[in-house]
């Protein structure tokens, strides 16, 4: 459904992504996990047209967007949640949810919110909330509402656990796994191994800009170098 | 350092020197001499605000302040104290450094550029309305005029004579004060301080985690660029001999001086002086156009900030890097 | 106490000019970073397009302020297409702007000024007769300015605040990426924000056309003091710039009582420079649209 093929990406004259392919399939949950600067947020703002790539294309259900604009992403059904929220923090949580079905007619918005209420019920209670004001988690929940507005048939969320305490971590991969089952693709990043592949898929591991593996969810935990490098175990046969 | 000073820095300022050596005896007419002595003055302020503009980084645009005070205070000290000219531009130029100190301070607490820009805009203006209203001391805008000149120097059996009218005397002392004033620049920020200075434009929150102190630098840099600022606003007093708030601290001046360094090169030692030179030279050209100068001015700064934002100085690097560039691919 | 009546109404008055300019400058700031240089140009530009119209037409002056308004409103949406739109993806944008616009400035000062000479002119009065308020006397135009300024202002926070124009402006000020991301084509969203910043300055122009005579050069001061209230009321806040305003008009007022006219200006620059020092954030934090 959503295909990255062989996307570079340069921030001034220092390139960031090598050659990245990446696939979406219709239902799936993706992860892209890496290090820290390793360009997994280049991927997915890359993938939403908020970075230009320099190289190769980003097709959406046979319709390649690369160049395009970004506000055309959402109208082709694909939203994204950015890091650390980025809501509008002097907005109310309800303008905020409201700006995610931007592109849509009054009459889609109404419908999705119901929606995307019944699927985050705790927000009902601060729709009149400034959204600044709410807690990391809560910011979090009104952030995933935002891109579920349009109606997305594949939603990007980049780095959805930074800064959340355990228990919301739990949460917020409960509402990633109830919004994939009514439908909605989602590729994500994170920087944990075990959380990243545990909720995945499939997944990928980006080194450097570069793509060194792929696979489902239990191969990329099982594999030997993730094992090794990324959950701190030992590969088999040494003592 | 290559960008901001180029590959001999020392060499290309001698070469300047030996051109100002060479030049009077060109036999040019006294009108070339004034235009070069403009230049000259012009050249000292260019370069004492690029220290702030463009080396340090900061975005103030009040420097004309600096001039103004240079050239009042100069005038005032020597006109009513009747002291020598000799003497009072560096008066000038220290009060101007101590108000360069005092607006720095207010500066210090913002880092949003356009803070710098609007609060070093409304000091030059203040600096402005408070000459042009001090009318028993300065005559406002009717123009504070008889001014002294700097007093005759007498070499052997020639006498050096100052002041507009005296135009190889005058383009004597302005090249003499230019190329002091470049080499202490030079000297100065071929140094650590220049290093700090450039520490900064480049990073703040670096140059702080390195140790440097940002608010010390700032303030020195503040009151070197306004020394250098009011010097040349004290020797363009004594050479004019009349003043009025609105020529020196106007927004022409500010536009003048803007252009000339965008021109140039914003950050580069030697581009503004090309920069001052160029449009010193063309403006002298149109003057009996003289309602064109300033159209040509604006038109000049946005031509460059769109199809060269480097400025001259900037045109030239490149290729000269790829010539060196192609000169160690055929030796390799 | 009519005497104290009179300085609070002139402030007012004054600061009314100064709300709608600065408020003008800080939607364009708070919106897309951008410090526009030449917004007094737009002030002169009205100006001049209002005595046009007008005087020299002899139209309706009603009919001359809505064309000058919906003209400069276009001159502010050209002027960041053509300006301010190319420089915004290079690299030190922020100063390339201010010197762009700076040079614009220059340049259409100039340029008003070959074409139209130095010449002087006012318009007529759109208000005739005298307000008597116990003993205090005021020229209607003066009070017409308030009342217009205060309606054109509480215009903008509507379309601000309560459409749809004004909720894009306002995600864009927040967060232009997000804005980006939820499709609000944020290169629209600036050249509106340009545009209705030039209204605001064409309606101060129009207001002030009958009092200050119109020529090249009358934004230039306007553009400084606009600034002054953007600065004070908190770089980019709406609000603020409006509050500011009327503050510097006050101030200017009472200054005026109290010292010689020419120190009016010096009075409020080193009011502001004061206020930097003390408060970097300007009187009422608190930011943004």
């Amino acid at each position: 459904m959503l295909d990255l093929n062989n996307i570079d990406v340069h921030y001034g004259a220092t390139q960031v992504l090598w050659d990245v392919s990446m696939r979406v399939g219709a239902g799936e949950i993706v992860s892209v996990m890496g290090p820290n600067g390793s360009g997994k947020s280049t991927v997915l703002k890359a993938a939403m047209g908020l970075k230009k790539a320099t190289r190769g294309e980003v097709i959406l259900d046979g319709e390649d967007l690369q160049g395009k604009s970004a506000t055309l992403r959402p109208k082709r059904g694909m939203s994204i949640v950015l890091e650390r929220r980025r809501l509008f923090p002097r907005m109310s949580v309800r303008e905020n949810i409201q700006l995610g079905a931007f592109t849509r007619t009054h009459a889609e918005a109404a419908r999705t919110m119901d929606w995307v209420l019944d699927i985050l019920p705790d927000l009902q209670p601060h729709l009149n909330a400034t959204a600044g004001k709410l807690s990391g988690g809560q910011q979090q929940m009104v952030a995933i509402a935002r891109g579920l507005m349009a109606d997305p048939r594949v939603l990007l969320m980049d780095e959805p656990f930074l800064g959340l305490s355990p228990i919301m971590v739990r949460t917020v991969s409960d509402i990633m796994r109830t919004i994939n089952e009514k439908g909605v693709a989602i590729l994500f990043n994170e920087q944990n191994a075990k959380l990243s592949f545990a909720l995945s898929h499939r997944g990928y591991l980006l080194e450097s800009g570069r793509v060194v593996l792929s696979g489902s969810g239990e191969e990329m935990l099982e594999h030997p170098e993730v094992k090794r490098v990324y959950l701190g175990q030992r590969a088999e046969g040494a003592a | 350092m290559l960008e901001v000073f180029g590959r001999r820095p020392y060499l290309m300022l001698l070469g300047l020197a030996l051109a100002l050596l060479v030049a009077p005896f060109l036999q040019l007419s006294d009108y070339v001499l004034h235009i070069l002595t403009l230049f000259l003055i012009f050249g000292v302020f260019a370069s004492g605000w690029n220290l702030t503009l463009g080396i340090l980084g900061l975005k103030t645009l009040g420097h004309h302040a600096f001039f103004a005070i240079g050239a009042y205070i100069s005038a005032i000290v020597a006109y009513y104290g009747g002291v020598s000219p000799w003497l009072t531009i560096w008066i000038g130029a220290l009060v101007a450094s101590a108000a360069g100190v005092l607006i720095g301070f207010p500066i210090l607490r913002i880092r949003s550029m356009p803070h710098v820009a609007i609060v070093t805009l409304a000091f030059a203006e203040i600096v402005r309305l408070i000459f042009s209203n001090l009318k028993d001391i300065t005559r406002g805008e009717l123009g504070f005029w008889g001014i002294p000149p700097f007093e005759p120097i007498t070499l052997g059996d020639t006498t050096l004579r100052f002041g507009i009218g005296n135009a190889i005397g005058s383009y004597a002392l302005a090249a003499v004060i230019f190329l002091g004033v470049h080499l202490a620049l030079l000297a100065l920020l071929t140094s650590r301080t220049g290093l700090t200075f450039l520490a900064i434009r480049d990073s703040e929150a670096a140059a702080e985690s390195l140790g440097i102190r940002l608010s010390v630098w700032k303030l020195v840099a503040f009151s070197v660029s306004a020394a250098v600022v009011g010097l040349s606003g004290g020797v363009y007093a004594h050479y004019m001999m009349i003043l009025t708030p609105i020529s020196v601290a106007g927004p022409e001046m500010l536009i003048t001086l803007l252009a000339m360094i965008i021109v140039g090169g914003v950050g580069r030692f030697f581009g503004p002086l090309l920069g001052a030179l160029l449009l010193t030279v063309l403006s002298e050209l149109l003057r009996e156009f003289g309602d064109f100068r300033m159209l040509l001015y604006g038109a000049v700064i946005i031509a460059f900030v769109f199809a060269a934002p480097q400025g001259l100085a900037g045109l030239k690097l490149p290729r000269l890097r790829d010539r060196s560039a192609a000169k160690r691919d055929r030796t390799a | 106490m009519s005497w104290l009546i009179e300085i609070i109404l002139n402030g007012l008055i004054t600061g009314s000019i100064y709300a709608l300019v600065g408020s003008g400058i800080a939607l364009v700031y708070g919106t897309t970073r951008v410090l526009n240089f030449a917004h007094g140009e737009l002030i002169m530009i009205a100006g001049y397009l209002v005595l046009f119209f007008s005087v020299t037409l002899g139209w309706n002056v009603w009919l001359a302020s809505f064309l000058t308004l919906v003209m400069v409103a276009g001159a502010g949406a050209l002027l960041q297409r053509a300006t301010i739109a190319p420089l915004l993806a290079r690299d030190d944008w922020a100063f390339r702007v201010i010197a762009a616009t700076i040079g614009l400035s220059i340049f259409l000062q100039s340029g008003a000024q070959l074409v139209w000479g130095e010449q002087f002119r006012t318009l007529p009065y759109f208000f005739n007769g005298v307000a008597v308020i116990g003993d205090v006397r005021m020229p209607w135009q003066r009070i017409a300015i308030l009342v217009i300024a205060l309606l054109i202002m509480a215009a903008s926070a509507l379309v601000l605040y309560r459409t749809p124009l004004g909720r894009m402006v306002r995600a864009t000020a927040q967060d232009a990426e997000a804005a980006l991301a939820v499709g609000i084509p944020s290169g629209l969203v600036h050249t509106a924000v340009f545009a209705i910043s030039a209204v605001l300055a064409g309606a101060g122009a129009i207001l002030l056309s009958p009092l200050v005579s119109v020529n090249p050069w009358m934004g230039v001061a306007y553009l400084l003091k606009g600034f002054a209230v953007v600065i004070l009321g908190g770089l980019g806040s709406f609000g603020g710039a409006v509050a500011a305003g009327f503050l510097l008009g006050l101030i200017e007022s009472f200054g005026v009582a109290f010292a010689p006219t020419e120190w009016r200006d010096v009075i409020s620059f080193t009011f502001l420079i004061a206020v930097i020092w003390v408060r970097p954030n300007g009187l009422f934090a608190g930011r943004g649209a």
